[in-house]
């Protein structure tokens, strides 16, 4: 058995990946803080009932080999929210920098938390095997 | 991986931010360049414009600098006969910077490139912390 498929690691795993994508996302809008008509975005939050449920996110099937896989502009595991605007600047620009960094700031802590718990994990299971 | 994305997209905007920091201060070098020849045009302001643009290789939304436009509004016309660049009525143009206006600017595109600067940090910090389950 590999030991993502141990529930606490492979619950972790999944939170570890979605705070990852969420990062990109929030570079994405901090990058394009005075792009016009640019709306910043954000990833829903992951729910108990999505995983349970098995949904897979739409990509194209590759049906040959010889296919080149293409870039999957945008498909994502986790799904996507609309950021509510708290400011749209004459551009139409809706990014605001300090809540920006304020989620980026709880996105780190959050996975530092994660990362944590998956080393406690890891401790436990050397503490079953003795060492 | 997942993060150096994030890494790379900020370093777009940080590319993005300078090149802007780059035409405010020519802007800022030239607010007295008048023309070299009598009743010619003086520096025209710059104006730099962004875009989002989809990085395909990358599959991120990154940000790229935009055409660099001139501004077009009035120059400044000031009375001076003797100087080399007067026109028959003895009126000289000077560009339509404002260094007020620059100066704003230039903060503006400073905040943006900490912001950029900072979530490289946050990144950083993600992946040393995820490094860290490999000592334990």
């Amino acid at each position: 058995m590999p030991i993502s498929d141990i529930p606490i690691f492979s619950m972790l795993r999944t939170k570890l990946q979605w705070h990852q994508e969420r990062q990109q996302l929030l570079a994405e809008n901090v990058a394009n803080a005075e792009t016009p008509e640019f709306k910043p975005s954000d990833l829903a939050p992951p729910t108990f009932e999505a995983p349970a449920r098995g949904v897979a996110p739409v990509t194209l099937l590759r049906t040959s080999p010889a296919h080149l896989a293409g870039a999957d502009g945008g498909s994502r595991d986790f799904a996507l929210r609309a950021a509510h605007d708290f400011e749209v600047v004459p551009t139409g620009n809706g990014v605001s920098l300090e809540d920006e960094m304020m989620k980026v700031a709880g996105n780190q802590m959050d996975f530092q938390a994660a990362t944590a718990l998956y080393t406690r994990g890891l401790g436990l299971i050397k503490t079953a095997l003795g060492r | 991986m997942d993060l150096m994305k994030s890494i790379a997209v900020a370093a777009s905007g940080l590319r993005a931010q300078a090149g802007r920091m780059q035409v405010i201060s020519q802007n800022i070098a030239n607010s007295d360049s008048t023309a070299t020849q009598p009743g010619g045009d003086p520096y025209r302001r710059k104006i730099a414009t962004f875009q989002s643009e989809m990085d395909r290789a990358l599959g991120a939304r990154v940000v790229a600098l935009g055409e660099v436009r001139p501004d077009p509004t009035d120059f400044q016309v000031k009375s001076e006969p003797g100087h080399p660049a007067a026109d028959a009525n003895g009126n000289v143009k000077y560009p339509n910077v404002n260094p007020l206006i620059e100066m704003a600017d230039f903060r503006d595109a400073q905040r943006s490139y900490s912001a950029n600067v900072n979530i490289i940090n946050a990144t950083r910090a993600m992946i040393a912390r995820t490094l860290d389950i490999l000592k334990s």
